[in-house]
């Protein structure tokens, strides 16, 4: 304690003298994605916070290569949508055979690869369903095509296990900080989990309603990554809180977040960006599959990062009893 | 400093060890990347079961895996998830349909003998069948027909009236706008409950059976599926046909439920039954339909009832698609976060760089000693990883720089760095494995697979930050030349006094 200026520098830069633009930006923020999860859940056409993709509401998704190469003869959805609609399909003993008037299809990069989204079908009738595509759209290449059937009731409990494991995550993170730092700490890493996955989530309503992108369990995997990465940044910055307060106890709680914020802000963007390189890798080269999944980390991450740095700290004196 | 030479003669041979493994255990790619097929069948509850226990699980388990055996598909693999499901991988296998007709049904064989009393009811609903089937399968025969090269059938057909007559007497509501296809499949499956329900409960069983077989039908172009009971099965059989002998009244044979054969046995057999112990099945099976029964026959049925929930066939070109971009993004996503290290770290940065490789040697080591299947998810989960584990270094080399910075010498700037990190490092690592742990515990197949991959992440690179590059720093500090604050810190932010 003898000299304090050597120990802690004066910071260069003061959070808390922005703090109230940083509440207002996340405040807005979080209104924003609030909105789009209530438009999403009050939408007809979704009827839920975020328009749910084939894991959560079953059924079957063909994707299929034409053999056509770069001499693909036009075609549209309609072309293949009367004919599958109107498809007899081999029945399984004891169930009726599904009804295909609500297939619905994309043709994508320029009519050579289609997609069909159908009620959940057996095998053998996603064959059949192959086999009429097959008599309007000429030859197909069998190996690039895939077939994913859900059935209903594992959407059911894939959304509950995803939702379960991120409410059992949350409150172990919770328990461990509480048990590492105190109550307080635990309180605010868990509102600004919430806030970045809050954040996320409306994300993905807007990109749900606006450009009808469905979110998947890879979508869920995103959330619980982002909740976890969300408080190991969070964690570092009351670190170094707690590794100062005996250095700094004579300075008022605003004052002390500032060093240490100043003191961890070059790490913090820097783990980001660490973090978010290989994200952008993935984005570019990762191929469709892993496209929304790798765009769902890079917005987590980077509003993970953005809690840390301006809402955690900045909320830490007004709940603090010094 | 013998003490660092001894951890990073550790270091080396470990990443020798992994080396090797990876050499000699190849890692096993998932489907998504190799192309096939994989079901997920989940085990429901019946009867007086209300949830399914572990041992009716794997006797279910024991059931399926005779019954692919006798599939004869190549390398497939089957394996318990969860409480109450199974998952089958089927490599290489681009139609997944008869896996899926042959695993998903229970295949409970049942030979009853029909209630006295009930011939005129049988006589019709008996016609009614025959009629339904001949006109649903002619497409069939005739195709047979023209194969064959023998002249066309003529053609069968059912009146409307007379459909429509049938269907409101067995009381059938059909639904509006169906096809005359559609209504004499509800009639046909309507009938054949009509005639389980004129049969006395089963006696005998497919439990009895030792094994079962197929042959050409003698008469006709079907297939008929045969079968050896065992003694007490033959018994049984002997018995029951015993009972209904010369009386006119029909022994059904019943499959979940569903009457596939009536059989008449003739006044012959009065004083003794069929004896011998074998029997044949002949319900008009094509050639397929009589080796898929036969198979599921010779596996025996399933204690409990299964249910198809998941299938997902991917074509190997796509799974190929899929190594080629995922690879590519790792690879690069590496090679970016390398670069932006050298750059901002100097020296450290290039043995954070070191560390890395040995932490990604290490990563792929450990999912071939597992094994881990690596699917896309998993893929995605190392690449993340690549990105967390970096966060370690720079937390470290960040307190290290600091220490230059308030005018400390090198080595302690070094040591006292790694210990003032180590507890947010600790931390961070910690929470992330919470989390896996709920993702393991809680999730699906998809997000255990990211989870197993995540937390090995975090693990290695607990001990790749802590120890490898520690060490590596160390070793480096041993030679003089290279003991330069510069090659931390540009020299503008040290102190005077220090540079």
């Amino acid at each position: 304690m003898s000299s304090t200026p050597s120990i802690a520098p004066a910071p260069r830069f003061r959070i808390s003298r922005h703090r109230i633009l940083a509440w207002w930006g996340s405040g807005l923020a979080c209104l924003l994605s609030l909105i789009g999860l209530l438009m999403c859940w009050f939408n007809p056409a979704i009827g839920a916070p975020l328009r749910p993709g084939l894991d959560f509401t079953g059924g079957t998704q063909i994707q299929l290569e034409r053999a056509c190469g770069v001499s693909c003869s036009a075609l549209s959805s309609a072309q293949i949508q009367q004919p599958v609609a109107r498809l007899q399909l081999p029945a399984e003993p004891g169930t009726p055979a599904p009804n295909l008037a609500s297939a619905a299809v994309q043709v994508l990069d320029q009519g050579r690869s289609l997609v069909l989204r159908l009620p959940a079908v057996n095998p053998e009738q996603a064959a059949a369903v192959v086999a009429a595509v097959r008599e309007v759209a000429g030859p197909l290449n069998a190996s690039g095509t895939a077939v994913d059937t859900i059935g209903p009731t594992l959407g059911d409990q894939l959304l509950k296990g995803s939702l379960l494991s991120l409410l059992v995550s949350f409150a172990a993170i919770a328990l461990y900080i509480t048990f590492r730092y105190d109550r307080i700490f635990a309180g605010l890493a868990l509102l600004c989990l919430a806030h970045d996955v809050l954040i996320t989530c409306g994300v993905f309503a807007w990109l749900g309603l606006l450009s009808g992108i469905e979110v998947d369990s890879l979508f869920a995997v995103s959330l619980i990554t982002v909740a976890g990465y969300s408080v190991t940044d969070t964690v570092v910055v009351f670190d170094r809180i707690r590794e100062q307060k005996t250095l700094l106890a004579g300075l008022p709680m605003s004052e002390q977040v500032d060093v240490a914020v100043d003191a961890t802000l070059t790490r913090s963007l820097y783990t980001s960006l660490t973090t978010l390189l290989p994200l952008v890798a993935l984005i570019f080269f990762g191929g469709s599959t892993l496209f929304w999944f790798a765009v769902a980390l890079t917005v987590g991450i980077a509003v993970g990062s953005w809690s840390s740095i301006g809402i955690a700290p900045t909320l830490l004196p007004l709940f603090s009893r010094r | 400093m013998a003490r660092q030479q001894g951890w990073f003669a550790l270091i080396l041979a470990l990443a020798i060890a992994a080396g090797a493994l990876l050499v000699s255990f190849p890692l096993q790619l998932g489907l998504d990347l190799r192309g096939g097929s994989q079901l997920t069948l989940q085990v429901l509850p019946a009867g007086s079961i209300r949830s399914v226990q572990k041992e009716q699980l794997e006797a279910v388990k024991d059931v399926l895996e005779r019954r692919i055996n006798g599939l004869g598909v190549a390398e497939s693999t089957l394996q318990t998830v969860g409480d109450d499901q199974l998952v089958l991988q089927l490599p290489g296998e681009q139609d997944p349909s008869r896996a899926a007709k042959v695993l998903g049904t229970t295949a409970l064989l049942e030979f009853r003998a029909q209630r006295p009393g009930t011939e005129q009811e049988m006589t019709g609903l008996l016609k009614l069948k025959r009629q339904a089937q001949a006109v649903l399968n002619q497409s069939q025969v005739k195709a047979a027909a023209i194969a064959n090269g023998q002249p066309v059938p003529p053609a069968v057909s059912i009146k409307a009236e007379e459909l429509a007559e049938a269907l409101t007497q067995l009381g059938i509501s059909v639904p509006p706008g169906s096809s005359e296809t559609e209504q004499l499949g509800l009639l046909l499956s309507t009938v054949n409950t009509k005639i389980v329900a004129l049969y006395d409960p089963a006696e005998l069983t497919g439990k009895d059976l030792t094994s079962a077989g197929r042959q050409q039908q003698q008469t006709g172009t079907g297939w008929e599926v045969t079968l050896a009971f065992n003694s007490e099965g033959g018994k049984k059989f002997a018995e029951l046909t015993k009972g209904i002998a010369g009386t006119g009244r029909l022994l059904g044979i019943v499959l979940d439920g569903r009457s596939i054969s009536e059989a008449t046995v003739g006044p012959e057999f009065k004083p003794a039954g069929i004896s011998g112990g074998a029997a044949s099945i002949t319900g008009n099976f094509t050639a397929d339909e009589a080796r898929d029964l036969e198979v599921q026959l010779r596996g025996g049925s399933l204690p409990l009832p299964v249910k198809l929930i998941e299938v997902r066939t991917v074509g190997p070109s796509l799974g190929a698609e899929n190594i080629r971009s995922s690879l590519i993004a790792a690879l690069s996503g590496l090679a970016l976060v390398a670069v932006f290290m050298v750059v901002v770290y100097r020296l450290p940065g290039v043995v954070s760089v070191l560390a890395l490789s040995l932490y990604s040697l290490f990563n792929l080591a450990v999912y071939a000693l597992i094994p881990v299947t690596l699917s896309l998810p998993g893929i995605a989960g190392f690449i993340l990883s690549i990105g967390m584990a970096v966060d370690a270094n720079v937390l470290i080399f960040e307190r290290v720089k600091e220490e230059l910075r308030s005018g400390n010498t090198l080595i302690r700037s070094i040591d006292t760095g790694f210990s003032l990190a180590f507890s947010s490092i600790l931390d961070g690592h910690v929470t992330g494995l919470i989390s896996c742990a709920a993702l393991f515990a809680l999730g699906t197949g998809l997000v255990k697979g990211f989870a197993v991959t995540l937390a090995i992440g975090l693990l290695l690179s607990l001990f790749t930050a802590l120890t490898c590059t520690r060490t590596l720093l160390r070793l480096l500090m041993s030679y003089p030349g290279l003991r330069r604050s510069t090659y931390f810190v540009p020299a503008a932010q040290l102190p005077a006094s220090a540079s």
